[in-house]
């Protein structure tokens, strides 16, 4: 009978790793190819795209650009997330629950563009943001966001906060309410019941969501390339550009293969370390 | 609940729904007073429908091509999926482990480097047979599926992870045979993971425009990238309606998920994937 379940598992399985395989192995090797301008790429495995990527600056800004927005976006997410989906986890009416959680779940469900053109809409330097801190008489000038690397930062946050309160109320779901009230009961103060028995709960639940998010913002395209008004190049936008504007072919499979690596690199590194944590934390205890 | 956590609820709701509720809203303002620049009148200084009526056809082709993809995405994400799941969860192939992260891998690859990955193996197989996928629907739909699978593959295997294998033996047991054990006791208790998969298949598919960019033809585009194309160079504010006309869409399926199978569906098999 187990025979059988593996038999059904050998056609999905080739046809998705033969796509995986062929595709990644086909644009990283073109990669290795020189660009001769106008769409057309020599025919020899050559290292030069990958020097002029490591000893042009601005290739390794944008790597680095990249970086800096999705750790940000990272450690803004979960200050906004984390209250929310707690709320939610320990509402009294489930009917209530519901109605927050599906509330995320249609925002979650709306196609990035359409979220995109609302919070240009909103942010513009003539958006509803600006007109009304401006009627206030709050601000002198309208705020710069959209056209610059908070623009990306806003439309990122707006991606992945969704994902981020659904991942963390399935966790925080789940440690028992019991646990909470028996430190209260024995005299702690709320924050502190928070800080020595809710968060190092939910601690696992939180890394797997950070990284989640930190690899979808990595690889995030739209927001960057509209929030940013052609002017924040992060990795993604160079890629695109490269293909796009100056049908450098090689050299787009280049960046994409360095962007590739460096999100495995930092995803190997993360699990890697929180292991070593989480063994120091019980030798500790 | 002190006053300054209910403060960040209140303010991440706002910041979550004001850009679909504003788009919404600004899809019915005249606007035409100022040309090309309609689309920052929010809230809307008149009510009209003028947009509705002035959606090109294009944007309704684009409409319809999204939809067709989103389609074959999700039914080949199941007929994969739905197997792989089954494969992984109750075979005993040796490198499970590894075979379910591979299946995943696709969710690991940021869609602009899937997309470029697609664009350059179709080059690849062009150069050497002579006819490649580049700029077909069926070589968009291919990249669609490739990221669409891993979401079945993802909710059917939680499902059929608390799945009570003994009602298979009951049944076993009283003289089913195993293809009708299948049929009228695994595939029922399944079946959300896989409603819940294949939505989600379609949706991620629905929405891409990285995958797209480099994927979709000149003669024909997804939705979202014209929508992409119309914020980067010429601004049409039909754009505001058509969006409009998607999140109505959006929430009338959503509407028929939860008296189907009830949303939290959704949320048991992991937004992620």
């Amino acid at each position: 009978m187990k025979a059988d379940w593996t038999l059904v598992l050998l056609p999905p399985m080739l046809f998705c790793f033969l796509l995986l395989g062929g595709t990644q192995f086909l644009f990283i090797r073109a990669g290795f190819f020189e660009d001769l301008g106008i769409g057309l790429i020599g025919d020899e495995l050559v290292l030069d795209n990958y020097l002029t990527v490591f000893t042009d600056p601005f290739y390794l800004d944008a790597l680095i650009l990249n970086m800096k927005v999705s750790s940000v976006v990272v450690a803004c997410g979960l200050l906004c997330a984390y209250p929310v989906a707690y709320v939610i986890a320990r509402m009294r009416s489930g009917q209530w629950a519901m109605v927050m959680l599906a509330a995320i779940v249609v925002s979650s469900f709306v196609t990035i563009v359409i979220k995109v053109l609302g919070l240009i809409i909103i942010f513009g330097s003539d958006g509803v943001l600006n007109r009304a801190l401006l009627g206030l008489g709050l601000i002198d000038g309208p705020l710069k966001i959209v056209g610059n690397v908070y623009g990306v930062m806003v439309g990122l946050m707006h991606y992945v906060l969704g994902f981020m309160v659904l991942m963390l109320f399935s966790v925080i779901q789940t440690i028992p309410r019991s646990l909470e009230e028996a430190a209260l009961i024995h005299g702690a103060p709320p924050w502190r019941m928070f800080a020595r028995v809710v968060f190092p709960l939910s601690l696992p639940g939180v890394a797997t969501s950070a990284l989640i998010v930190f690899n979808l913002c990595m690889g995030a395209f739209v927001s960057a390339a509209l929030l940013g008004g052609g002017r924040v190049l992060t990795l993604p936008v160079v890629i695109e550009r490269a293909i796009v504007l100056d049908t450098e072919y090689a050299m787009g499979g280049t960046l994409s293969a360095i962007l590739l690596v460096s999100v495995i690199l930092i995803n190997v590194l993360s699990v890697w370390l929180l292991n070593r944590f989480r063994k120091a934390r019980l030798v500790i205890a | 609940m002190t006053f300054a956590v209910r403060a960040v609820v209140g303010l991440v709701y706002l910041f979550l729904l004001a850009p679909v509720i504003v788009v919404a809203g600004a899809s019915f303002d005249g606007g035409k007073s100022v040309a090309g620049r309609a689309f920052l009148q929010f809230p809307p200084s008149e009510l009209t429908l003028y947009w509705y009526e002035n959606i090109q056809p294009r944007l309704w082709e684009a409409l319809g091509v999204s939809v067709s993809v989103a389609a074959v995405a999700a039914a080949a994400g199941t007929i994969l999926g739905v197997p792989a799941a089954l494969g992984i969860v109750r075979g005993n192939l040796p490198g499970k482990t590894l075979i379910a992260t591979l299946l995943r891998a696709p969710l690991q690859i940021p869609f602009i480097v899937i997309g470029i990955a697609f664009l350059q193996t179709y080059y690849f197989v062009a150069n050497a047979v002579g006819f490649g996928l580049q700029g077909t629907f069926a070589g968009l739909a291919l990249g669609h599926v490739f990221v669409a699978t891993p979401y079945v593959v993802g909710s059917v295997g939680a499902a059929l992870q608390r799945f009570d294998l003994r009602l298979e033996e009951a049944a076993l047991s009283l003289g089913a045979g195993r293809w009708t054990t299948f049929r009228r006791i695994t595939l029922p208790i399944i079946m959300p993971g896989i409603y819940a998969g294949a939505l989600f298949a379609f949706m991620v598919s629905f929405g891409d425009v990285p995958i797209s960019l480099f994927l979709a033809g000149a003669s024909f585009t997804t939705l979202p990238l014209e929508i992409f194309h119309g914020m980067e160079f010429d601004f049409d504010a039909a754009v505001l309606a058509i969006s409009t006309v998607v999140l109505l869409g959006s929430l009338v399926v959503l509407y028929f998920i939860q008296r189907i199978v009830g949303l939290d569906v959704l949320l048991r098999s992991g937004g992620n994937g």
